[in-house]
């Protein structure tokens, strides 16, 4: 998360913008931003829908797995990654997707 | 199968008794001809002497990090440890360095349960720009031990990236300063072979 943090002038740059998902409550998560200093939306999802539609909730586990997943502005899912960023293939793949914006 | 144990058991005892030879070099296919070393493509510097060793990291923590146990010192006292690192990606996320320095503390050696004293900051000039250098010792009041932190903020391109050394030493022992300058000989010797991830991306996409 503090990765996305350092690089939150860069997603500006490519029009992009992050959010972060947990099964946590809005009081843990609203704790958990001020610690590291988040600036970015963090969802809370108790329910664990979200999760479960980008396959980040495994069968039998009660937490998300750590995933990322970049959707574009039509909202086609362009990447679904799991375990921890791996922020210059991100940034790669920002920077192509906004040049394909641009040409449309 | 009996029969072959006698043979099998004189075999085994003489590999053991086999000359070990001279520990090898790790850094041996990167090292120039000027006895710096070629990182990635990317960095070259002078390694510091032995019993500095380097140390295996995560291959994508764009880091590299040395270590110095006291194993040959046999000091009698623990922990007696120093490392010392360049960090592309140091924790916190400004780019103002004194900024990043606070952001940094709050987060480095933090499963290590150190409290941290105000660190002593001094601008500095690192390769020619403008760096902040960070001198703190933490506390590890459990366990009684302390650690000697020196840490350098710098610039490269948009981004900051740091070098920090750590002594650890128990805390009724005074710390080794001379280390330092292997440290600072180190950081001193640093160099950039091309540009960064980073400015690359940023050439290529100069108005954004």
């Amino acid at each position: 998360m503090e990765g996305h943090q350092r690089n939150l002038y860069l997603y500006d740059r490519f029009n992009a913008r992050v959010a972060g998902v947990s099964r946590d409550g809005i009081e843990t998560l609203r704790h958990w931003a001020d610690q590291l200093g988040l600036t970015f939306p963090l969802l809370a999802n108790p329910t664990g829908y979200l999760g479960i539609l980008f396959g980040a909730q495994h069968e039998g586990f009660p937490i998300f797995a750590r995933r990322t997943v970049v959707i574009d502005k039509w909202g086609t899912v362009r990447y679904s990654r799991e375990g921890s960023p791996d922020y210059r293939e991100i940034l790669l793949l920002l920077e192509k997707l906004h040049e394909e914006e641009t040409k449309r | 199968m009996m029969r072959f144990l006698p043979l099998l058991l004189p075999l085994f005892f003489l590999a053991a008794c086999l000359p070990q030879g001279p520990p090898t070099d790790p850094l041996a296919a990167l090292r120039s001809e000027k006895g710096t070393v070629i990182w990635e493509n990317e960095y070259e510097f002078a390694p510091p002497p032995p019993p500095w060793q380097l140390l295996s990291l995560d291959e994508t923590d764009y880091s590299i990090a040395f270590f110095r146990g006291c194993r040959d010192e046999d000091p009698g006292f623990y922990p007696c440890e120093s490392t010392f690192a360049y960090a592309e990606e140091p924790f916190g996320y400004s780019r103002d360095l004194k900024q990043r320095q606070e952001e940094f503390f709050r987060r480095f050696l933090w499963a290590a349960r150190v409290d941290f004293e105000e660190p002593r900051l001094e601008a500095i000039r690192l390769r020619g720009d403008n760096a902040l250098q960070a001198e703190t010792v933490g506390r590890e009041r459990v366990l009684g031990h302390k650690v000697l932190v020196r840490a350098l903020f710098a610039h490269r391109g948009e981004r900051v990236v740091a070098f920090y050394f750590t002594q650890w030493r128990p805390e009724d022992r005074s710390f080794d300063h001379g280390q330092l300058e292997n440290f600072q000989a180190f950081v001193d010797s640093f160099t950039y072979l091309r540009p960064s991830f980073y400015q690359q991306l940023r050439e290529r996409n100069p108005k954004r």
